[in-house]
């Protein structure tokens, strides 16, 4: 048990470890760029906020497919706490954002911060709370999944209306906060469709007869967002088309101009929404974890792609320091799967396997 | 020699059904009603082919995204006037067209294929005088038997 | 000889269900039936002296005419939500209210495909929507929001047609085996001489399957279409791209209360309650509840972002909106979706049929009032202050919106007296 307890020290540990080297690429002046730290954030947040929050969607509606990989994805909760410190350090570059130089009611410095910190925290609590009932199959899971999810829309909205749109201020785009909260859960289905390839060999031996079954769910609940969202992004992209109001489509005239920008934005719709729809609309590949894996894969780093194209034009940044930042991040979260039953609250179960 | 099995439960049709096949009935010889679906009686009596009818909803939706592409790419350069300030062959609102038409071609075409794979209208089921049991029927050699009691 | 055994306790139930009507019944019948007429002869009335005798004027051309469109339309999606998205999600509570639902997705669309004919005034010309080889060798404007419209509407009336046969076609071969002679007959021919062999359950779970996987992107499509009509131009308050997600949870919203308004009395006057459990209205109460919760959220965005950046007229035209000429409106539609469905939270009033059905009927106000508010409201308040103005509608707009509901409750009726209520073919299927 003292391992276990130094193993879950460790891991928040290296967690301020890497929190300091992130800073220290965006700070010590690598490169004159500004604005990799933002883009790292906000995927992370919506990728961390989004696993735990397919696990409360699916403790919700009962299904029971994400009750194999629950460990898995819940594994992600010490990234809320990246994110709450990614962003303090966020904030020596809240001279990004226009609005700094007049502020407004709802944009200026002190409300931001105090929002979007409350927010932050609330979600951690609110997960940590999720997790530990949901773990523990006690009978306030439901209404923890209702309270995470409930705090999750707000701080997606937040993150999407504050930390993303308002670079473009006076920029407005209702769909935004919506957006978000959808991609962060399309996310999160990504990411344990990455999770499930990795660990199917293992969950076939223990459920044999249930694996398959939820695999195919899984796929077909990626294939049901790839649609979504493509939906959704087809909402926004047509009234701004329509209305042809030079306020509003500067945005999309930004992005879909130029060289990286153009190759970016169709690069990014085919992999989130493309590659997904096409590739999973057979039978055959929904049930095989290699082809879910891959089209997880893609679909998620179409998502960075997009998270780029929608800061990089309002910045300086340089889109290599943020590929390396993530791919730090991204490597501490293996690390947290890997010690998943150190770090999650509650029982810990002898069995890796999860189910 | 027609044989005739009645039964008033899923359970015992289907052993009756297993145990046919067991003993090595032919199986394009057992004819069989059930009043409701159930995916043994395909796994015994087909086994894993998956069935010819998921060709009409692929045909009927590609031809019809395909159609409502082409039914607005062809009117609108037939007499292209710009209104709105669009292009032309403006695809946003042309795509909609083509993604509503695949549903509709596909659901219409889907039923076409359902109507014509299932042989429905069927004569048999529209006879005055039929009895239609509610129950589950396995009638071996004659599958008239499914729907007329032998006399 | 034949021999037709005792019928099983499900059929027995529904089938009693189309008996002879009670006194009550035909009550409800006449008293729909006459809603109905007078609507229809104030069209008339309309049609002969003209759509000025309508409201509508300028700043405010669409006025309760398209708010009832909008509001049928998002009453179907409850429907097809109902009987194909949860089947896709293998929801059991389902099968006892699918047939229903399906049924108030066709007649609701039906009344909503009324109204952009009541709406155009000269109502001989409609077909000049449909794309069709004209003489004049013009066809519809294909990126007018307007005829997306006439494709997606039409396209949800073929398809929640055909699901609602496919569904019925095991159900209408036992209802003729059931009643012999003339009605038998023609039973018989509406379910196709379906026998229920292998072959034929093979390719008809497949296609049902199919179907309701056509049927699902339509829920969210077809009132994201609707909502694009008004998204589409640049009015302050229409003009903001969260109208499809926010129509389409309105629209299960208003659905579901819908279902709720219809289901509490017909499992009463049907005695059905032992297919129709609470349970399963606790479900339709959970849907309706978080599809508030969405509409709440759209309505602090909306009103949020309004004041978020430099524009005057947005933030002008939602200032009008709570508190200009139909403010009170306004309140009424908030209190109404957003606040009282939050008594949703406490199960023993989720559990209540009483409450559900008084809810229902509020969220139904509410949800057309809503309609009314956006449309109304945004039209009368634009830019340019010398275009401002107001819109009541007259008695000819009341009488044929009275009218359309009689309409709706009339097939709806017709519909509980004529055909199985209720799936019996899935209630046996899953009673195993």
């Amino acid at each position: 048990m003292e391992t276990a307890r130094l193993k879950a020290f460790g891991v928040y540990g290296l967690l301020l470890v890497v929190v300091i080297f992130l800073a220290l690429f965006e700070y010590v002046g690598l490169t004159a760029n500004r604005g990799a730290l933002l883009v790292v954030l906000v995927f992370w947040t919506g990728l961390a906020q989004g696993c735990i929050a397919v696990v409360a969607i699916t403790d919700l509606t009962n299904a029971r497919w994400a009750g194999l990989w629950k460990r898995e994805l819940l594994a992600i909760h010490p990234l809320l706490v990246l994110s709450i410190l990614l962003f303090l350090l966020a904030l020596f570059r809240l001279d990004l954002y226009p609005w700094t130089h007049e502020t407004t009611a709802w944009l200026n410095p002190g409300f931001f911060v105090g929002r979007n910190l409350a927010a932050l925290v609330a979600v951690y609590i609110a997960a940590r709370r999720f997790i530990r009932s949901t773990l523990a199959e006690a009978g306030t899971k439901k209404r923890d999944a209702v309270i995470y999810l409930f705090l999750f829309v707000i701080s997606q909205t937040l993150v999407a209306y504050d930390w993303v749109m308002s670079l473009a201020y006076p920029w407005i785009s209702t769909l935004f906060g919506p957006f978000f909260f959808v991609e962060a859960t399309y996310a999160g289905l990504g990411l344990s469709g990455f999770v499930a390839f990795f660990t199917y060999r293992k969950k076939l031996a223990a459920h044999p007869d249930r694996a398959p079954a939820l695999l195919k769910d899984l796929a077909t609940l990626m294939f049901g967002f790839s649609i979504l969202w493509g939906g959704l992004f087809f909402a926004q992209f047509l009234l701004i088309w329509y209305g042809n109001l030079p306020e509003e489509v500067h945005y999309i005239y930004q992005r879909v101009n130029g060289f990286p920008f153009a190759q970016m934005s169709v690069g990014y719709l085919m992999m989130v929404f493309g590659v997904p729809f096409v590739v999973l609309l057979s039978r055959h590949t929904k049930r095989s974890p290699g082809v879910i894996g891959a089209v997880g894969m893609v679909m998620l780093a179409g998502l960075f792609i997009e998270r780029l194209l929608m800061i990089w034009p309002e910045t300086t940044l340089h889109p290599g320091l943020a590929a390396m930042q993530t791919v730090l991040v991204g490597g501490f979260w293996l690390l947290t799967i890997h010690l998943r039953d150190e770090i999650l609250p509650g029982e810990k179960s002898g069995k890796t396997d999860g189910g | 020699m027609t044989q005739r099995y009645e039964f008033d439960h899923a359970g015992e049709f289907l052993e009756q059904l297993r145990r046919l096949v067991g003993e090595g009935t032919p199986k394009s010889n057992i004819w069989v009603r059930t009043p409701y679906h159930l995916p043994e009686v395909e796994q015994l009596l087909i086994g894993d082919r998956p069935g010819r009818m998921r060709f009409f909803p692929l045909a009927g939706g590609l031809g019809g995204f395909l159609g409502g592409l082409a039914l607005t790419t062809y009117t609108v350069l037939s007499w292209p006037i710009i209104s709105g300030g669009k292009p032309i062959v403006s695809w946003p609102p042309f795509l909609l067209i083509g993604y509503l038409l695949t549903i509709l071609f596909g659901s219409v075409v889907s039923l076409a294929g359902f109507l014509l794979l299932a042989r429905l209208p069927s004569p048999p089921g529209l006879r005055e005088g039929e009895e239609f049991s509610e129950r589950f029927i396995i009638a071996v050699g004659d599958w008239e038997a499914t729907w007329k009691r032998p006399d | 000889m034949a021999d037709i055994e005792t019928p099983r306790p499900i059929e027995q139930d529904v089938l009693a269900a189309m008996s002879r009507p009670s006194l009550f019944y035909l009550a409800a019948v006449a008293g729909c039936a006459l809603l109905f007429t007078g609507g229809l002869s104030l069209w008339a009335y309309q049609v002969w002296f003209g759509l000025g005798v309508a409201g509508i004027n300028n700043p405010i051309g669409w006025g309760v005419y398209i708010t009832n469109f909008v509001f049928w339309v998002g009453i179907a999606h409850s429907g097809t939500l109902i009987s194909a998205v949860l089947y896709l999600f293998r929801a059991r509570f389902r099968t006892s209210f699918n047939r229903a639902a399906e049924a108030m997705t066709i007649f609701s669309l039906m009344v909503a495909g009324l109204f952009p004919l009541i709406h155009l005034g000269r109502v001989w010309v409609f077909y000049y929507l449909f794309p069709y080889p004209s003489e004049r060798m013009i066809w519809p404007n294909f990126r007018s929001p307007l005829v997306w419209d006439v494709f997606a509407v039409s396209t949800y009336m073929i398809v929640s047609l055909v699901f609602f046969y496919v569904g019925m076609v095991p159900d209408l071969a036992i209802t003729r085996r059931r009643r012999p002679g003339f009605a038998g007959k023609i039973y018989g021919l509406l379910s196709l001489g379906w026998l229920g062999t292998m072959r034929q359950w093979r390719h008809y779970s497949r296609l049902y399957l199919f179907l309701a996987a056509f049927a699902t992107p339509l829920v969210a499509s077809v009132h994201s279409i609707v909502s694009w009509d008004f998204a589409v131009s640049i009015i302050p308050g229409w003009h903001t791209t969260i109208f499809a997600p926010y129509f389409v949870a309105g629209a299960i919203l208003s659905g579901s209360a819908m279902v709720i308004t219809l289901m509490v009395p017909m499992r009463r006057m049907l005695k059905l309650e032992t297919y129709l459990e609470v349970d399963h209205f606790e479900s339709i109460a959970k849907i309706l509840l978080f599809t508030s919760l969405i509409v709440t959220f759209t309505y602090i965005v909306e009103q949020g972002l309004a004041y978020y950046g430099h524009n005057s007229f947005e933030s002008g035209a939602f200032t009008y909106r709570a508190t200009g000429h139909y403010a009170g409106l306004f309140w009424l539609m908030v209190l109404c979706n957003s606040v009282l469905p939050l008594t949703l939270f406490f199960k023993p009033l989720r559990r209540s049929l009483t409450w559900l059905f008084i809810l229902s009927f509020f969220v139904n106000v509410g949800m057309w009032l809503e309609r009314f508010v956006i449309i109304v409201s945004s039209l009368a308040h634009d830019f340019d202050p010398y275009a401002w103005g107001t819109y009541r509608p007259t008695l000819v707009e009341a009488g044929i919106t009275a009218g359309s509901f009689g309409l709706f409750f009339l097939l709806f009726l017709l519909f509980v007296k004529l055909l199985p209520v209720l799936s019996m073919t899935e209630l046996k299927e899953h009673e195993k």
